[in-house]
């Protein structure tokens, strides 16, 4: 087993609006309980792309559109390919909301251009216009991949207004019980490819969904010992 | 058709005294309502029989407090106010307490307005009611599944700004950079309000900051220092754009904490631009007794309860930082997601709980007690199972009856669990 890593946060000051660092926190604190030393690398705009090097797990998270904006040239433009390159030998990543979005082939706002994404995640977004309802509200979901967490109950909150498609490629993370998940449409919430995973969940997803968060850290250092998740599951089983 | 105006005042006044002594509501909201659905426009003529305008006062985190002590200081030096002291801040809460101040003619009892404004509610406000004064805090990320984002009210109140006439002289935060920026829309007079104490400076920044990039360039912004969030000395290298040296950089603040000598100075910029003397701001804020849930005080039997209004991570921060300054020792966590709190609780996780040393005792209770006890924990701080507390009665009184190790039981609780609060100690939510 590994005994330190690296987890590099992408856009820590710009793209993390919904309790985004949450994520980062419990990734940390759980390998920090095993023994295992975890570091944060913050990586944004004036951050040279060679830092992502040995990056062991890769988070990003929500923003709001000024912002997703300015980390968005820069992503395309510099540390998308790296990324998309690490993620194809495995590494495993974890992009929610507006980084989900942003993860696949572009977005198509109800109004202008579609915006290119970084075409790591097999999927699209579209925004049904301004009078489209906002998918917004607590969401309880049963996990269908990875296979290994298949059956678990997943908790979180939705915020979004595009509606996200998984192409072929993809493997959806779960099945929604209650919210609306990628688009309200046909039940599924979340994407997986390789050992990344994709959601809409801020809530934060991991601390209150530690299988997830175990999973990630499991496939950057090998087999875990298991840790005490009592409030964990008495937080997941509270929202279902 | 000033006739019909009052006539629908007395009408909705006197369904109001009705059900309110019929023990259906103290009506905060309704009055104002029946008001508004019959003459949309009924505010812009009642803040037209003020003979001494009116006084408007928004941002995320501060208005009941600086609207408190704007009412303060126009109280002591003789003026008869009217005010929505209960924190209902939307249109229908400001004509409500118009209503409550009109006698059976329909006509205003009070010179003054002084009113606090809902961030959503100001473009609409102001739509309606023209001030004389306008008083803008700050903007923080609050309930983002209710107010959206902070960038989106910046651009809603400048297009609102714009529309002021000359006369409304407008006080602003100019250690904001979003707030400090709406100055160059604005066609009357502006006064800045700010922060000169670098001593003051934060070593370590927080998490939670939203307007660190400039707003004209987007360029990341440059700090000389911060005092919290995104509050701070600003400038930007790219585009020049630069916070306006403030006018009004000191003033009497009776209450702890750097959030309340902003707002303190807020206040005594607007008392400046009325032309009150010092002296007398000193004199009317040396008795200043906090709003409701805003660093209030409750005796219970031999002990104290100081309950601290937190709803957002700007603003609990700092609340956790003025109690940890205050030396407390025992600390009560409340965090509900009800409408009023905000549906969505993910932004604890932006709150640096990690501020907390380990020689305090903290509990939780609370709608959402398990999401707050996680993220205590994940702040490795201890959370025992037997101080998740699911009643919270249980949790005042489990609470009050060990012994303290600090001075009093600090509550810090969201804006409904304040309520419930108040209500368990006080026998009633608000006034």
């Amino acid at each position: 087993m590994k005994q330190s890593i690296k987890i590099a946060w992408l856009y820590p000051d710009l793209m993390s609006t919904y309790g985004d660092r949450g994520n980062v926190i419990a990734l940390q604190k759980r390998a920090a309980w095993r023994g295992i030393e975890a570091s944060v690398v913050p990586v944004t705009l004036e951050t040279n792309v060679k830092a992502l090097a040995g990056s062991d797990i890769f988070f990003m998270g929500g923003a709001q559109d000024r912002q997703q904006k300015l980390a968005g040239e820069d992503f395309l433009k510099h540390k998308g390919p790296v990324v998309k390159e690490m993620i194809e030998a495995g590494v495993p990543a974890l992009f929610v909301c507006a980084a989900y979005q942003f993860a696949g082939h572009y977005y198509k706002p109800y109004r202008g251009e579609k915006i290119p994404g970084a075409g790591i995640f097999d999927l699209y977004t579209v925004h049904p216009g301004d009078q489209a309802k906002r998918l917004i509200g607590n969401v309880v979901a049963r996990v269908v991949h990875p296979e290994t967490l298949s059956g678990t109950v997943i908790v979180g909150f939705e915020n979004h207004g595009g509606r996200t498609h998984l192409g072929p490629k993809m493997q959806p993370l779960a099945k929604v019980i209650k919210g609306n998940g990628n688009n309200g449409d046909d039940g599924w919430e979340g994407a997986v490819y390789k050992n990344a995973i994709g959601s809409y969940f801020h809530g934060p997803l991991l601390p209150k969904n530690p299988m997830i968060a175990d999973w990630l850290l499991a496939k950057a250092v090998g087999t875990l010992i298991p840790i005490d998740d009592t409030l964990e599951v008495m937080a997941n089983n509270a929202m279902r | 058709m000033a006739w019909f105006d009052r006539l629908t005042v007395i009408f909705a006044k006197s369904i109001s005294v009705i059900s309110t002594s019929l023990g259906l509501g103290a009506g905060e909201t309704w009055p104002g309502e029946i008001a508004v659905s019959i003459r949309p426009d009924i505010a812009r003529f009642l803040s037209g029989k003020l003979s001494d305008g009116t006084i408007l006062v928004a941002g995320t985190n501060g208005k009941t407090t600086t609207s408190l002590m704007i009412k303060t200081i126009l109280e002591h030096i003789g003026d008869s106010v009217v005010h929505n002291a209960t924190g209902a801040n939307l249109l229908n809460g400001i004509v409500s307490s118009f209503i409550r101040n009109t006698d059976w003619l329909g006509r205003v009892t009070a010179d003054m307005g002084i009113f606090e404004v809902d961030e959503n509610s100001l473009p609409v406000v102001l739509k309606y009611i023209t001030p004389k004064r306008l008083v803008l805090l700050n903007l923080f990320r609050d309930q983002l599944d209710r107010y959206g984002e902070v960038d989106v009210i910046v651009e809603k109140w400048m297009t609102a700004l714009a529309k002021l006439p000359k006369t409304t002289e407008v006080i602003l935060n100019s250690d904001d950079p979003g707030i400090a920026g709406l100055g160059r829309v604005i066609k009357g007079k502006v006064t800045y309000f700010g922060l000169n104490d670098p001593g003051k400076y934060l070593g370590v920044r927080e998490h939670a900051t939203d307007s660190i990039f400039c707003f004209r360039c987007g360029h990341r912004l440059t700090y000389d220092g911060i005092y919290y969030s995104h509050i701070g000395s600003w400038r930007c290298t790219k585009c020049g754009n630069t916070r306006p040296v403030p006018t009004v950089t000191r003033g009497p603040s009776p209450l702890p904490g750097l959030y309340n000598q902003y707002n303190a100075l807020a206040a005594v910029g607007v008392a400046t631009s009325l032309d009150i003397p010092d002296k007398e701001v000193k004199k009317a804020l040396r008795g200043f007794a906090p709003a409701f849930g805003r660093q209030e005080e409750i005796r219970v039997g031999k002990k104290t309860v100081k309950l601290f209004l937190s709803k957002n991570p700007a603003g609990f921060n700092a609340s956790l930082k003025t109690v940890l300054e205050m030396g407390a020792k025992d600390i009560l966590l409340v965090l509900n997601d009800r409408i009023p709190d905000g549906r969505d609780v993910s932004w604890i996780w932006d709150v640096d709980f990690e501020m907390i040393p380990p020689s305090v005792t903290v509990g939780v209770s609370g709608d959402r007690r398990y999401d707050m006890a996680i993220r205590i924990k994940y702040a490795d701080i201890d959370i025992p199972s037997s101080r998740v507390y699911q009643q919270l009665e249980d949790a005042i009184v489990k609470s009050l009856k060990k012994p303290l190790k600090g001075n009093a039981l600090y509550i810090l609780a969201t804006y409904s669990g304040m309520l419930e609060v108040r209500k368990i100690l006080k026998g009633r939510k608000i006034l």
